[in-house]
């Protein structure tokens, strides 16, 4: 066992060794029953100066399953550039796109495998399952990981997160007599409460704003494509005859 | 005749290349020429582990703490997930493992919906305290493991030695920062066990452990309570409320409680619990509870002055 | 017959002028002194069978292990140096624990088939600085049978490292006449129970010893049950059938 693991003896050696920094902003994904919504700002900073308004936080991977990445945007750009390296050796060796279920414990086993040099990167990966539900997978850095409804990660997660408790999982509501709340939110819903999380987010949090990218997964047949007829900003990104199909919405936030 | 001696020594030129080749294929290349093959990149993997990358620093493990490490510096950047109750306990009629859903990033509720018990393989069970990725990878890890022993000797892995292989696999990486606090729990010829676990490499055969912060909380409760022969509904009512006990008083625990039962076929999933709602309303129409809410006001409601019934 | 070949069939990793490698034609004759083994594909699943050469009446006949699980969904019986395929199958099985591992799905049979023969061509001189692992082509050929989502397949891999997918199959010592038994009576809608006695019908077509429960084997893989080995119970009451 102990030969798995290279300890250096003939390298170059710096002390206070500091290869990490934090570069802001907040990614999220709401998964529904037929579809999964994968959103991120695009805003980069470091310390108080704003370095890039336009950094993608958020990555289309297979038509079924979007990443997206929070925390070091330079090991959050590697990390997404192996994972899309993993999958297209998969496709290779065994004819098919990964599945999501697949695509998350991959994951998980590279994440893992930098468990004491790190990637400083939070994941949050959303997508269609297998069975045509949506999913949505969220990690730590070094792996752990669990399938949930939904998520928020990086510098506004704890903005965010409450607003989407109340407002996606009902908690601290009770239903008017008589009524009960929905099994599962439309795509609409969804797509309204991403806007807010993030217009909100922008003004209260100085990491975020400047751009909001939106990705939508639905699963094959989906009739939340209605939904989407007259959503401003919106373009394809469907690759295959899968089935299933990737949009991207783009809206701008405050750039302030 | 040189390369044989070479493979063998540690001063000479071809070995220190050869320890530099190593290092940069740590994870850059090293996955050799079945990449394209039908391991699809496991090539660089031994057993399946990816090969660890380490940072090329003199001390690679004060680096890991000083990056992740929320107790040395709060503020340090990579946050791992800490917090937790967990119990386990052997009676005659299996082993009741029971958990609680938290998980704290310094005083930030990262998450209430944890699966703190991992399902190692339909008969053995493990449990989730401390890094919450050093415990989910190695426990899935140890559950291939247990199935090829399966495979190659015909039959169940016993507890004790699937626990053994943990801990022997966490030892060989002692010092360099694993945190995991588990219990092994199954069912095998020798009739119910637990065994614990941890990442400093003790390993422990026992009746009853409870780990995490709210471990006392729900010791209290257990040993009080505890007894061999427990019927199942009692021991179930004993797992839920030392979680209850524990998500109550400890604040880095809470949200819900999940309830395993292992039997001579393999464990059983009893249920979800919502912790405040067991306060309140109790866990429900499930065998064994009292009826009613656990908490102490609602159990001393309208019996005395001080608590008087609600109007 | 092998005259002409001696300056050509000794290094392993050696083209003969005419572009053959001897010792792996060497090592597929192997094959043909090897016991009788058949596997069929269903619809509803495979079924391997295999006959067990009991040579001594004190020799145990149930610890001879000629089909064996790579797991749940995948089973192979072997044919001819049995105890290369040990080294093969352990391949497989860690093969297929660890792509479990990695992705938490069950392999494809062709995936697994696909790794067995990357092991399979292994053999001869070291590539890089590492030891030669195998001196030597395995001895022996594999039926691979299982189910995934292209439904259930059964593959043969032979010591070249070549593996192809089959309907229905006989390798060892009585592969000639069996394969052409089962070209006439297999048909593409067979149930698990024609094929089980087919199975056996074939194997006692070409078995000098009577066939009984004691020295043919049986198993299936099917896709409610996964891989089993036909307790002798069961196998009774096929061969009863037959």
């Amino acid at each position: 066992m102990a030969d798995m693991v290279s300890i250096p003896h003939s390298q170059p050696q710096q002390h206070q060794f500091n290869p990490y920094t934090e570069n802001g902003g907040t990614i999220l994904a709401i998964a529904g029953a037929d579809f999964s919504v994968i959103a991120g700002d695009t805003r980069q900073s470091e310390g108080y100066s704003i370095q890039t308004r336009y950094a993608p936080k958020v990555f289309r991977l297979t038509d079924k399953a979007v990443l997206a990445v929070n925390g070091f945007a330079a090991d959050g750009n590697m990390f997404v550039k192996k994972v899309r390296q993993r999958l297209e050796w998969y496709r290779h060796a065994h004819a098919k796109d990964m599945p999501i279920r697949a695509i998350a414990r991959l994951i998980q086993t590279m994440l893992y495998s930098r468990r004491f040099f790190p990637y400083y990167v939070y994941n949050i990966l959303g997508g269609i399952e297998e069975d045509g539900t949506g999913a949505v997978y969220s990690f730590d850095p070094v792996g752990s990981y669990e399938r949930e409804a939904c998520r928020a990660a990086g510098a506004a997660q704890s903005l965010v997160q409450p607003f989407l408790d109340n407002q996606i999982y009902f908690k601290n509501q009770t239903p008017a007599p008589g009524t009960s709340f929905p099994g599962h939110l439309s795509l609409s819903t969804v797509l309204s409460l991403v806007i807010d999380s993030f217009t909100s987010a922008t003004e209260r949090h100085i990491e975020v704003g400047d751009g909001l990218e939106m990705y939508i997964v639905l699963a094959k047949n989906s009739p939340s494509i209605q939904s989407l007829r007259d959503i401003r900003g919106m373009s394809e990104l469907t690759a295959t005859e899968d089935g299933e199909r990737v949009f991207v919405v783009r809206r701008d936030l405050k750039k302030d | 005749m040189n390369s044989f001696v070479d493979q063998f020594s540690t001063h000479s030129p071809t070995a220190q290349l050869k320890r530099a080749q190593k290092l940069i294929a740590a994870e850059e290349d090293d996955y050799s020429d079945a990449a394209w093959g039908s391991q699809a990149g496991f090539g660089g993997m031994i057993k399946g582990i990816p090969a660890f990358k380490v940072p090329a620093v003199a001390d690679p493990t004060a680096f890991l703490r000083l990056h992740t490490d929320d107790h040395a510096d709060p503020n340090c950047r990579i946050k791992i997930q800490h917090g937790t109750t967990t119990l386990a306990f052997r009676f005659k009629g299996g082993v009741i493992v029971a958990v609680d859903s938290r998980a704290t990033a310094g005083s930030y509720v990262a998450s209430g919906t944890v699966k703190k018990v991992i399902e190692i393989n339909p008969y053995l069970l493990g449990t989730m305290a401390g890094g919450a990725a050093d415990c989910q990878f190695w426990e899935t890890y140890l559950g291939m493991h247990c199935r090829l022993h399966e495979l190659r000797n015909r039959e169940r892995i016993s507890v004790s030695a699937a626990s053994k292989y943990l801990s022997n696999l966490v030892y060989s990486y002692k010092g360099m920062g694993l945190s995991m606090g588990t219990m092994i729990c199954g069912w095998d010829k020798t009739g119910p066990a637990v065994f614990y676990v941890d990442s400093d490499g003790t390993r422990l055969k026992g009746d009853l452990f409870s780990v995490g912060s709210g471990s006392t909380f729900a010791y209290g409760v257990l040993d009080q309570g505890y007894r061999w022969d427990l019927t199942d509904e009692e021991a179930q009512e004993l797992g839920r409320r030392s979680i209850f006990a524990a998500g109550h008083r400890d604040a880095m625990s809470g949200n819900t409680c999940n309830l395993y039962h292992v039997k001579e076929e393999g464990w059983d999933f009893i249920g979800n619990y919502d912790i405040s709602k067991m306060y309140y309303e109790g866990p429900g129409d499930v065998p064994g509870a009292p009826g009613g809410g656990y908490g102490y006001a609602i159990r001393t409601e309208g019996r005395s002055a001080a608590n008087p019934p609600p109007s | 017959m092998f005259l002409t070949r001696s300056e050509y069939d000794r290094g392993v990793n050696t083209f003969s002028p005419e572009g053959r490698l001897f010792q792996v034609e060497y090592a597929i004759e192997a094959i043909k002194l090897g016991s009788t083994t058949v596997g069929i594909k269903t619809p509803d699943g495979v079924i391997l069978g295999v006959e067990k050469r009991v040579q001594s009446p004190l020799l145990e006949a149930s610890s001879i292990e000629k089909i064996m699980e790579i797991d749940n969904h995948l089973g192979c019986a072997m044919s001819g140096l049995t105890a290369d395929a040990r080294t093969m199958i352990d391949h497989a099985r860690v093969t297929a624990q660890n792509h479990a591992f990695t992705y938490d799905e069950r392999i494809k049979v062709e995936s697994v088939t696909q790794a067995v023969c990357d092991l399979a061509l292994r053999f001869g001189e070291s590539v890089h600085d590492e030891e030669a692992m195998m001196s030597r082509p395995f001895g022996v050929a594999l039926l691979i049978a299982g189910i995934d989502e292209h439904g259930p397949q059964l593959f043969h891999t032979d010591p070249s490292g070549t593996f192809v997918r089959y309907e229905a199959k006989a390798i060892g010592s009585g592969s000639e006449a069996a394969q052409s038994e089962l070209q006439d009576k297999w048909h593409k809608q067979m149930t698990l129970k024609e094929a089980q006695v087919l199975t056996l019908r074939v194997l006692k077509q070409v078995m000098e010893e009577k066939l009984d429960q004691h020295n043919v084997q049986l198993a299936q893989v099917t896709k409610d049950k996964g891989f089993e080995i036909l307790d002798e119970a069961r196998l009774q009451a096929v061969i009863e059938e037959m």
